[in-house]
């Protein structure tokens, strides 16, 4: 199991959004995570990255047989916990290759391994940049400055190549992205599916889902699962709604 | 008789120590007996003088007499020149140009490089055309009291169409505590011409440095000005720079602030010809109980003059800054394009900064924007870099270390922006009271 999330409740602001959460991804799996607007999807993406004002009140997330919740964010991306934001932050003056350096090195040195070479790391970032069709330039330039939407949606899978986590949580990588764009985050999606690494793809479209086959889909309503089930799910949701599927799951 | 809002002075005292100075002699002493008088009249500036509000000097008024006395300037200590090879390195001591710890030779001919002594005696007519012109002791004390105990000041003056390829810098050093240091330094770019500006404030000791620099741009001429303020942790600060821009004269201004107890720094800019261009940039940073004030007066006075003003505040510790910017658009200055922002950053609860940018416009068909931001460091990018795997006081430096560079891109004196770096280091360690 990479991942088991028991009972989960989370508040912001002291209000719960998370009410009593169960999720179990084992390695190699993808698994999506599909509702409407407003129904915790993005605040379960943070408090598993461990964004310090999503508090958690109830339940239990081991990850890799260890008590995630106890671990900082830093501590969690570096234990190979990865979150794929939904709004990419730009911040000028950091430029993607420094902090990609910093955070490989910090993830290294975490596993027990050296910190790598510098030319050995530039070859490795340029080879994940060609693969997500992002121009060498961009390695260079502040982290996601002046990016375009689709451009910082792929830098969050470049990282997440370069990263090589051993959990992705993907939120809503695929909003705002037009057919041929996701087409590239999907490739790289797929790139790093390898038998073991676990994916957690949020999405509100089941779209994304036609380019990335999930193993499992799960409903998300009002802070809880409501229904699991295979792709075919997606394919319900995409033809009745949420409405549809909601009322059917009472 | 001291003017109104003004810290009472011993008169008496001052005038026997300026005697006793010997400064009374040739064209120059001329000029500094006449703005002793307009310094004793005036005094000190208190904190109910508007532009002296945030920035208390009371504890220097106390110790003035102190720091005026005549010291002869012994062997400076501490720092040496920055590393800038290719420059042409000129020093000051306690407010004294050096020559003997000077280059003077291998300038181009169309390049003078000189001592106002010097320049008194060879050419009174250019001294007068320079000295005073800008910095007039009737609008403020502190240039009334630098030109009453200017010690030996220097001049460089650039001939028309002459593009001086080697950076001028100008180091400013101690030899001793206690002493004031009032250097003077007026520069002319001719017409056409081209010249590149480093000043140095190192203080090694806690002294009083008060410096004045007029610099006078001719049409069509270009001035690269960088100042580097790295006084000792107890000096008193106060500079202030004249620059006058003509008809397209192109004008850049970096500063950065990073010493000192009390450290005042105030760049007067007019823009006097159609179509000159200013771009200023200021760095101030302060950790401790230091304080810190970036003052900036740009005056557009013709039509199509441009400007564009960017500063930035890093407060750590107890430090407190202060900002004021002020754009001024005259009547006949149409056309003009003027932006001015300043943004700061408070590292420590204890931190504090105020921070006035203003418009003042006349004309009617002006194009002019400021704004103004305080904050901390930004919890989203930070939990962005968490997220990364990078462990939080490197992502706090990554953050900080930004703010700064964002600013200091460009610089055509690299030193400086790694030697920000470095004060920006140091100022990370306070850690007192940290933020987030």
């Amino acid at each position: 199991m990479i991942i088991d999330i028991s009972n989960l409740h989370a508040s912001v602001n002291g209000t719960e959004i998370i009410k009593g959460l169960n999720l179990q991804i084992g390695p190699g799996e993808v698994h999506a995570i599909m509702g409407p607007n407003g129904s915790g999807k993005s605040t379960l993406a943070q408090t598993l990255a461990g964004k310090s004002d999503y508090e958690v009140t109830a339940g239990t997330v081991t990850y890799k047989g260890a008590d995630l919740l106890a671990l900082e964010a830093d501590e969690r991306a570096r234990a190979g916990l990865f979150l794929g934001f939904q709004y990419p932050v730009e911040i000028p003056g950091v430029s993607n290759v420094y902090m990609l350096k910093a955070a490989l090195n910090a993830r290294r040195k975490a596993k027990g391994l050296a910190e790598i070479d510098s030319v050995e790391f530039m070859r490795f970032v340029r080879e994940k940049a060609k693969l997500m069709q992002l121009d060498q330039s961009f390695l260079s330039r502040g982290v996601n400055e002046g990016f375009s939407g689709g451009e910082k949606k792929r830098n969050e899978i470049f990282q997440m190549a370069v990263l090589e986590p051993d959990l992705a949580i993907l939120d809503e990588t695929d909003s705002g992205l037009d057919i041929d764009a996701l087409k590239v985050v999907a490739n790289g999606v797929n790139a790093q599916r390898d038998g073991e690494r676990a994916f957690l793809l949020i999405t509100h479209y089941q779209r994304l889902l036609d380019y990335i086959k999930p193993d499992y889909v799960h409903v998300l309503a009002n802070g809880r699962i409501v229904r699991s089930g295979t792709h075919e799910l997606a394919l319900e949701l995409e033809a009745n709604g949420y409405d549809g599927v909601l009322a059917a799951a009472g | 008789m001291a003017a109104q809002h003004s810290i009472q002075l011993p008169a008496d005292d001052i005038r026997a120590v300026w005697q006793s100075a010997g400064l009374s002699n040739g064209v120059l002493g001329g000029l500094r007996s006449a703005a002793l008088d307009e310094f004793l009249h005036a005094g000190l500036p208190g904190t109910r003088n508007e532009s002296w509000k945030y920035t208390n000097i009371k504890r220097l008024a106390d110790e003035l007499t102190d720091y005026l006395q005549y010291k002869a300037p012994a062997e400076p200590d501490g720092s040496a020149a920055l590393d800038l090879p290719d420059a042409i390195h000129l020093t000051f001591v306690d407010g004294v140009f050096s020559p003997e710890r000077s280059d003077q030779k291998g300038l181009p001919d169309n390049v003078k490089l000189t001592s106002l002594a010097d320049l008194a005696e060879a050419e009174p007519a250019t001294l007068q055309s320079l000295f005073g012109r800008l910095a007039r002791t009737h609008d403020s004390a502190l240039v009334a009291l630098n030109t009453a105990f200017a010690g030996n000041g220097v001049a460089l003056v650039i001939a028309d169409g002459t593009t001086l390829a080697r950076p001028v810098c100008i180091t400013y050093r101690s030899s001793q505590a206690n002493a004031a240091a009032q250097p003077r330094l007026l520069v002319s770019l001719g017409q056409g011409s081209k010249a590149t500006v480093v000043e140095h404030f190192c203080s090694a000791h806690p002294v009083f440095v008060n410096p004045v620099a007029e610099l006078h741009c001719a049409a069509d001429s270009s001035l690269d000005y960088y100042k580097l303020q790295a006084e000792h942790a107890e000096t008193w600060h106060t500079a202030v720079q004249y620059i006058a821009a003509e008809n397209n004269a192109r004008i850049r201004t970096t500063h950065v602030d990073y010493g000192g107890a009390l450290a005042r720094n105030e760049l007067k800019l007019a823009l006097k010809g159609r179509g000159a261009h200013a771009e200023s940039r200021g760095l101030f940073m302060a950790d401790g109980t230091r304080h810190v004030e970036a003052r900036l007066d740009v005056r557009h006075e013709a039509p199509d003059t441009t400007s564009r003003e960017r500063y930035r505040g890093i407060l750590a510790g107890r430090a407190r800054g202060v900002f004021n910017g002020r754009i001024y658009v005259g009547q006949d200055a149409q056309k003009t394009a003027a932006e001015l922002t300043n943004r700061n950053l408070l590292l420590s609860k204890g931190a504090e900064i105020n921070t006035k940018p203003e418009l003042e416009i006349y004309a009617d068909d002006v194009k002019c924007a400021h704004g103004s931001t305080t904050g901390q460091l930004d919890a989203t990018s930070l939990f962005y870099l968490l997220s990364r795997g990078v462990d939080k006081p490197t992502a706090r430096n990554m953050l900080i270390t930004a703010f700064a560079a964002e600013l200091l891109t460009d610089i055509s004196v690299p030193i400086i922006a790694e030697l920000a770096r470095n004060a920006l280091e140091s100022l990370q360690a306070d850690t007192g009271g940290i933020r987030t």
